[in-house]
This record gives C-alpha cells, sequence and structure tokens, in this order.
C-alpha cells in the first residue's frame, strides 16, 4: 500500500514494522474521530431525548423507528467477518493463499451484507420520515453511522482489491502477509467502533421503561 | 515489493537504465530540474519546498495584515469596506497559523528529523511527497477564494444565472480563522435544494474544504514522522539521547493526530449543515453552536502548542550551540515538552469562559491553564540555564533566539491573566487577546523559526546568509513586533474590540493605533529583508563549511548541502549531542561496516503522490462551487475522488522501487573523514 524504503532491508528500532506501527498510529487518530462523533449524538440525545418530528408533524419515538432485531442481526454478521478477517490473516502468515483467498471472500460478502442492511435502514428510517434535514436527531444519525458505513466500504473496497491482487502472484512473503495483517487491523477496528457504536446508539435507548435518555416513551412499544 | 528488479549500485540516478515499475509504467527516477523536484520523494527536497511555499504564504499573509493596519491607521477609516475588512482579517489569520507557521515547521520536520536521528530518509518517502502536493492544493484552494472575489468585485460573475443565487457576496472566508456558529452555519429550514440559509457566503465553503485538506495534509505527514522517530534511529540512538528538536517533533506530531480529529468532525458537520441541511449547529432546529466552540478548541488549544513546540525545539537546539554548553536540563525539558502536550487537551475551555460554563468547569479550566505555564516556565528557566556560564557567540540565528525567550515570555506574562476568567471576560474579543496571542505567536514562533532559518540555511544549501543584513532585519522585526502590538495591551484595556472594521475618533485610540500601524509596517519591511536575504543565500550567498556554528548534532557531522544519501553508512551514536561529543569529546561516532561499499538504498520517485495530492483541488474547487449553485459543479468533486482514489491505487501497484546508490569513498570536501573511511577505525 504504502512505501517503506527500508522496512525489509533493515531492522527497524522497536521491531515493529513501519507499516503496522503507521496503521496503529491512523487508529489512534480514528478513535478520536469517532469518540467526537459519538459524543455529538450523545449529547444532543441527552439534551432531546424524545425523538423527532415529521414533516407531517407526528411525533416518533426512537425505539419505534429502530428495528433492533435487524441491527442486532448486522451487529452479528459483521463481528463473524472479523472472525473471518483473523482466518485469512493468520492464513496469509503460514503462506496458504487459497485459505487467504475464500476467507476474505467471506470478509467481502458479510461486509456487504452489513452495507446492505445499512442501505435498508436509512431508506426504511427515511420513508418513517427521519431526515437529515427535519431534525438534530436526523443530523447526529446518519453522519454518525453513515461515517462508519464510510469506513466499512472503504474496507470492502481495499479486501477486493487485495483479493484481485493476490492473483498477480505478488502478494506473497512476509511482505504480503503483513498488507494482510495491516487490512486486518483496520477492519478490526471499524469493527470494535461499530460495537460502540450499536451498544452507545441503539442498545442504550432499550435500557429501562423509557430508554437511558427518559424519553417520555411509556414502556417498549415492540 | 520485490528486489529482483534492482540494478547494480550506481554512481548517480542519471545512470539507471529506464526501469518498468510493477505497473508497467517508467519510474521517474532518472529525471532532473522541474520534473525532478515534482516527483522527488527526497525527504531534504521536501522540506526545501514546503519551506518556499511557507515563505510565500508568510509574505501574502503578511500584506493582509498590513492591509488591516492600514485601515486602522486612523479613525473613521475608508482604506477597505467593512466586507473586505472580514474577510482580510479571516484569511490573515487562516494563512498565517495553517500557510505559514505549521508548513514551515514542517519544512524543519522534513529536513532534520531523518539526519538527527542518522536515518536515510522518512519510514514513508511517498505519503511524505502526498503530505507535500496536498497542502500545497489545500492551500491554492483556500486562496482560489480571493480570486472569485475579485472576479466579483470586477463584475465578471454577473451575467450568470446562478450568480443571483448568491445572497452574500464575501467570496473569500470572513467568519474570523475559528470560524464561531451559528454565523458560519445555517438557519431556518432547507429548501428543495437542501440547502438552509446561511450568515455567510460561499467564503465559509472554501475554508471548510481548504482546512479540511491541509488537515489530511498535516495527518498524513504526521503519522509519517511518528512512525520515522520511533522506528528509524540509528543505534545507539536512544529515546533520550535524541535532539530536543526531534523530541518536540514527535509531541507535535502526536498532538496533530489527536487533536485534528476533532475539528475534522466539526467542519464535515458544517459542511453537512450548509450543504444539504443538517442541523447540528442550526439555531432554529435545536442545534447547539456552542458544540462548534467546544470541538473547535479541543482543537484549536492543541493547535497553539503543535505552532510553538516546534520552535521551542529550534531554540532549544540553538542555545547550546552559541553557548558553548550542553542544553541544561535535556531530560526535564523532554519532558518539560510532553507535559505542555498532554495538558493541552484540557484546557481548551479558557478560550469560552464568556460562553457560561458554570462555575465548577470555569475553575478546572482556570486551575489546569495556570498549570500549563508551570512547564512552560521550567522550559525558560532551562534555556536561562543553557545561557548562564556559558561562552556566549552572537550570530544572527543567536540573536533571534533569544529574542524568542523574551518575547515569549511577554506573551506568556499576558496568557497566564486570561487563564483568571474574571479578568478574562474584560479582555475576551479585545485588542489586548490580539496582543497576547500575537506575542506568542509572532514574537515566540516567527522568531524561533527565523532563528531556525538563519541557523540551518547553511546545511541546507551550503552558503551564509549576510550577517550584516540578518542583524539590521532581526533589529527591524524586534523593533517593529513591539511597537506593532505592544500598544494594543493598552487599546484592549482601553476597550477597543478585535475585528472591529474601524473606529470613532475620541475615544482615545487614536495615536496608538497610529503607532501600531507605522511598527506594522517596519515589521513587514524587516520580515521581508529576513527572507530577501534568505533567498539570495539561497542562489548567490557565500560558501561556507559544513559545520560553520560548531554543531552539536548529527545533521552537522555531513557535509552541506547534505548528499542525497544523507549517510553513506549508518552511523552508530554513541551519546546524546553526538556530533559535539565526537569533536570534542571521548565517545566518536561509529558506522556500521556493511562489507564494502554495496551502496545506499534509494527509493524511487514517483508521479502518484502528486496526482493524489491534484485530487484533493478537484474536490476543494468543487464542493464551494455546489454552494454557489455552479451546474454541474458536483462533477468536479466526482472527478476529484476519482482522481485521488486512481492516485492511491497506482501508487499501491506500482511498489516502492528502489536502486543502489555508490557512495564516494574518498574524504568528502568539508574536510571531516568520509564514514567509509572510518569504518575500521571504530
Amino acid at each position: 500500500m504504502s512505501q517503506a524504503a527500508d522496512a525489509h532491508d533493515a531492522p527497524t528500532s522497536t521491531g515493529i514494522d513501519h507499516k503496522k506501527l503507521i496503521m496503529w498510529l491512523f487508529l489512534a487518530s480514528d478513535c478520536m474521530f469517532f469518540g467526537t462523533l459519538i459524543s455529538t449524538h450523545l449529547l444532543y440525545r441527552k439534551l432531546y431525548p424524545t425523538g423527532f418530528t415529521d414533516a407531517e408533524g407526528h411525533q416518533h419515538f426512537i425505539q419505534n423507528l429502530f428495528n433492533i432485531e435487524l441491527t442486532s442481526f448486522s451487529t452479528f454478521i459483521l463481528l463473524m467477518s472479523s472472525f473471518l478477517m483473523a482466518l485469512a490473516v493468520s492464513a496469509m502468515h503460514k503462506g496458504e493463499i487459497k485459505s487467504f483467498r475464500r476467507n476474505v471472500l467471506g470478509v467481502i460478502f458479510f461486509g456487504l451484507i452489513f452495507l446492505g442492511c445499512q442501505v435498508f435502514e436509512f431508506t426504511h428510517f427515511y420513508h418513517q420520515g427521519l431526515t437529515i434535514q427535519n431534525s438534530v436527531l436526523g443530523s447526529t444519525f446518519y453522519v454518525l453511522t453513515g461515517t462508519h458505513g464510510t469506513h466499512v466500504a472503504i474496507g470492502v473496497l481495499w479486501l477486493v482489491l487485495l483479493y484481485f491482487y493476490s492473483f498477480t502472484g505478488k502478494l506473497g512473503g512476509h511482505m504480503g502477509a503483513l498488507d494482510v495483517e495491516v487490512a486486518g487491523l483496520y477492519w478490526h477496528f471499524v469493527d470494535i467502533v461499530w460495537i460502540i457504536i450499536f451498544t452507545a446508539v441503539y442498545l442504550v435507548e432499550y435500557l429501562g421503561p423509557s430508554g437511558i435518555w427518559g424519553s417520555g416513551l411509556p414502556a417498549i412499544t415492540k | 515489493m520485490s528486489h529482483d528488479t534492482h540494478h547494480a549500485p550506481v554512481a548517480s540516478k542519471l545512470d539507471l537504465a529506464p526501469e518498468r515499475s510493477d505497473l508497467g509504467l517508467i519510474r521517474p527516477d532518472r529525471t532532473t530540474g522541474w520534473r525532478d523536484w515534482l516527483t522527488t520523494v527526497d525527504h531534504k527536497k521536501i522540506g526545501v519546498l514546503y519551506g518556499a511555499f511557507a515563505m510565500m504564504y508568510f509574505l501574502i499573509g503578511g500584506v493582509e495584515a498590513l492591509a488591516i493596519r492600514t485601515q486602522l491607521i486612523r479613525p473613521d477609516n475608508d482604506f477597505v469596506t467593512a466586507r473586505m475588512y472580514n474577510q482580510l482579517f479571516t484569511m490573515h489569520g487562516t494563512t498565517m497559523i495553517f500557510l505559514g507557521v505549521m508548513p514551515l515547521s514542517a519544512a524543519f520536520f522534513n529536513f532534520l528529523v531523518p539526519l538527527q536521528i542518522g536515518a536515510r530518509d522518512v519510514a514513508f518517502p511517498r505519503l511524505n511527497a502526498f503530505s507535500l502536493w496536498t497542502f500545497v492544493f489545500g492551500a491554492f484552494v483556500l486562496n482560489a477564494s480571493w480570486l472569485f472575489e475579485f472576479g466579483h468585485l470586477a463584475g465578471w460573475f454577473n451575467s450568470f444565472d446562478w450568480h443571483k443565487a448568491l445572497v452574500y457576496t464575501d467570496f473569500a472566508p470572513a467568519n474570523g480563522w475559528f470560524s464561531y456558529a451559528p454565523l458560519s452555519g445555517t438557519f431556518g429550514q432547507a429548501d428543495a435544494s437542501l440547502q438552509a440559509p446561511r450568515f455567510t457566503g460561499v467564503g465559509t465553503d472554501f475554508w471548510i474544504i481548504g482546512i479540511q485538506v491541509l488537515g489530511i495534509a498535516s495527518l498524513a505527514a504526521s503519522f509519517n514522522f511518528i512512525c520515522t522517530i520511533i522506528n528509524m534511529r540509528a543505534k545507539g540512538m536512544t529515546m533520550m539521547r535524541l535532539p530536543v528538536f526531534t523530541w518536540m517533533t514527535l509531541v507535535t506530531s502526536f498532538l496533530i493526530i489527536l487533536a485534528f480529529p476533532a475539528i475534522t468532525v466539526a467542519l464535515i458537520e458544517l459542511m453537512f449543515d450548509r450543504q444539504f441541511g443538517a442541523n447540528f449547529f442550526n439555531p432554529s432546529a435545536g442545534g447547539q453552536p456552542v458544540l462548534w466552540q467546544h470541538l473547535f478548541w479541543i482543537f484549536g488549544h492543541p493547535e497553539v502548542y503543535i505552532l510553538v513546540l516546534p520552535a521551542m525545539g529550534i531554540v532549544s537546539e540553538i542555545l547550546p550551540t552559541f553557548s558553548g554548553k550542553a542544553l541544561f536540563g535535556y531530560p526535564i525539558i523532554v519532558f518539560s515538552g510532553a507535559v505542555i502536550g498532554f495538558l493541552g487537551f484540557a484546557v481548551w475551555s479558557h478560550h469560552m469562559f464568556t460562553t457560561g460554563l458554570g462555575p465548577v468547569p470555569t475553575a478546572a479550566f482556570a486551575l489546569l491553564t495556570m498549570a500549563i505555564a508551570v512547564p512552560t516556565g521550567v522550559k525558560i528557566f532551562n534555556w536561562l540555564g543553557t545561557l548562564w556560564g556559558g561562552r556566549i557567540r552572537f550570530t544572527p540565528p543567536m540573536v533571534l533566539a533569544l529574542g524568542f525567550i523574551w518575547m515569549f515570555m511577554c506573551g506568556g506574562f499576558s496568557g497566564v491573566m486570561h487563564s483568571s476568567a474574571p479578568a478574562d471576560s474584560q479582555q475576551q474579543d479585545s485588542y489586548f487577546v490580539i496582543a497576547h496571542f500575537h506575542y506568542v505567536l509572532l514574537g515566540g514562533v516567527l522568531l524561533g523559526l527565523m532563528a531556525g532559518l538563519y541557523f540551518w540555511f547553511p546545511k541546507i544549501f551550503g552558503r551564509m546568509p549576510n550577517a550584516t543584513v540578518a542583524y539590521l532585519a532581526s533589529g527591524l522585526v524586534i523593533l517593529g513586533f513591539n511597537m506593532a502590538f505592544g500598544p494594543m495591551h493598552y487599546l484592549g484595556l482601553a476597550g477597543m474590540p478585535r475585528r472591529t472594521h474601524t473606529y470613532h475618533a475620541g475615544n482615545g485610540w487614536e495615536s496608538w493605533n497610529y503607532v501600531a500601524t507605522i511598527g506594522a509596517y517596519i515589521l513587514g519591511a524587516g520580515v521581508f529583508l529576513a527572507f530577501m536575504n534568505l533567498v539570495w543565500t539561497a542562489f548567490k550567498g557565500k560558501k561556507c563549511a559544513s559545520d560553520p556554528w560548531g554543531g552539536r548534532t548529527m545533521e552537522w557531522s555531513l557535509p552541506s548541502p547534505v548528499p542525497e544519501y544523507n549517510f553513506a553508512q549508518s552511523p552508530i551514536i554513541a551519546a546524546r549531542d553526538a556530533y559535539f561529543e565526537d569533536k570534542h569529546g571521548g565517545r566518536r561516532i561509529g558506522f556500521e561496516n556493511d562489507g564494502g561499499n554495496a551502496g545506499v538504498h534509494m527509493p524511487s520517485q514517483s508521479w502518484m503522490p502528486l496526482l493524489a495530492g491534484a485530487g484533493f483541488l478537484f474536490i476543494g474547487l468543487g464542493m464551494p462551487m455546489m454552494s454557489m449553485h455552479v451546474p454541474h459543479a458536483g462533477w468536479l468533486v466526482i472527478t476529484g475522488l476519482t482522481v485521488l482514489f486512481v492516485g492511491i491505487w497506482l501508487w499501491a501497484l506500482e511498489g516502492p522501487g528502489g536502486y543502489m546508490l555508490k557512495t564516494p569513498v574518498a574524504p568528502s570536501s568539508s574536510g571531516q573523514p568520509a564514514p567509509a573511511a572510518t569504518t575500521s577505525a571504530h
């Protein structure tokens, strides 16, 4: 992906490959990035605990909007994709390129399922009346989860390119395994971020009878 | 990735046979002239380019400052309109911070860090080039707003339909450098085009995308430098032997990677508000404008230390050199720098005392702000300790470095005054604040950076700046600076608000404004003279030896200008101030024996960083034009994203490449023994 002029010529001071180190640094930075987005969403949830009002003036509660079963399913799928990613990295370290391809195809497939669920969810919410323009909730929700979705999409694109690159025969050895491992670090990170988003954005709305923010909804109606 | 395409070692890259990359394209390794500069991955050339662009933008920002001061020279002046005045002070601040100080610091990072730690280059040479070009294009986008503004003033756009949609006509950013919402944001409901009414014109959109692109450049560069410093130190270069400048680069880079995401998100949110009718900061839909202030200053306060820590690192190199002593309290200076970095994240709300945070947060942020003065004071005392009892030599860099300590302390004193919330309420948004941060950023940072330029120019170009002109320029800068900003303390306490287009006679502000403007002209002349002296030096200056100052760190052990491969053989470091110890102490620099002259592994040059960076040019021009309702402007953005993607993709496919460069065995022209000849001696 990037260039490490001396990566395989000279041992590094720490023994960690440049590419791996720079990915960790990027992820540290990305933590702050998602931290800021999640904070924005949570503080507006606390400020405006009730849901949103659609164009016709109807009040909506967020628990009625969310389809927690669907989101739980896509969360599970994303977690399993992390499992396959770990297998793909392990296969690459052992030099088993065919096993790598199989597993990475699985990761891509699961990633696409997750993205499909998100597209469905966005469409569904939009038809329920939640838009970026009509409420603060719409703005924070779509931008936060959309940014995460963009991260997943970039990850899928990256893995697709790695998959096809593996057929050129140039993806191999220590550097090849490193390239896959770095992509894996990114993929796992994006999954972990989703666990936090799933908890902070979705699950807490179901804590107690009317959600952690005290939305005023009498009880979960599902 | 593989080494099978390597040539036998060559004496010059021009001797290389045309080499095809993994992609089948010929790498631009053998280029000379402008193609060489556009495709270079050499950290030294990238540093020079950063420095050249930064100095150009310093002069542009300076012209903007002089226009501001000319407007304020007398009461009820009409040199510029109020609308133009807003654009001038916004672009002055933005230009000086993001296009002047930060890239000039980056120039030093690039040129010095690999040399100081004994490395061949940075960890990711092509990523380094990408940072440079992304900065160049981001800076261009920001300043392209001026071209639109002038086009508008000249009436070029009047015949276009989309022009009628523009209610507001400030084309250059006009919100002030921190673009507070809701002024920078929206109000009311979004219309059919998904855009809500806005308080300000497309200048804000230029600002948003410009800062976003510059942020990407800074982030990419910082990842690279942390990786380089942590991972590419020569043998024996332990962390506590690192030169202080390298240490401050490391702390600054960590600040950048942890602080910039906050502004990135804030800019995304503001962009969604303006372009797609979101409500993050829209008060009529429940958005909280104060959130912008928090997000901005969570970035903005560390940014202050991002600006000042490199200058502190530079001064920490210059003072020991010209005092003939080791830096007093090296570990405590390093530790203080790190503490400043940590505390820098915990004081952002002192910019917001007047927003009404409540007594507990206000007290906490006031205390933390006072606490951050402690490590800063520790550094000052350590610098004084370095001077104490030293054999001081006065040279242009030394004079500027001493000026740094003196002026920075003045800025620090008025800064501590701000930490007291009740006092701050009086000073908020007054010229007192202007005086304070110009003492820190101009008296501090600019003097520090100028000291660095005069100190390392002989190393960069092998030529010595004219000392007489340098002293004259330094004198003008320090005199003009104090004349311009000293009176602003008084003006601020006498009630003059900042960002005021004009003022009426009879407030008692006339005479000091007059003095300040004359001071600003003197300061401008001084900076211009100092920079022209440097430009002259780069081309025509008197040639000098490789170690003209009696330097202490590894870069002075190399010939001037530094050969493209840096160290013919990797050094083995035996002490802090390694080169000084090598010359005067018992602990000599060793060299790794590579078993004959196999050459130095050089990375191949590439067009791809430039191509990927150019994507940001299209994105950056397209986004504000979308906001202007220019037809099909969205395609410009899509083109930009495509160029960016293709650039990165080809970059990945072409591979790092590389070739072996033979290094001379004979003693170099600087008179010191060439590393290859001394390998067995140590």
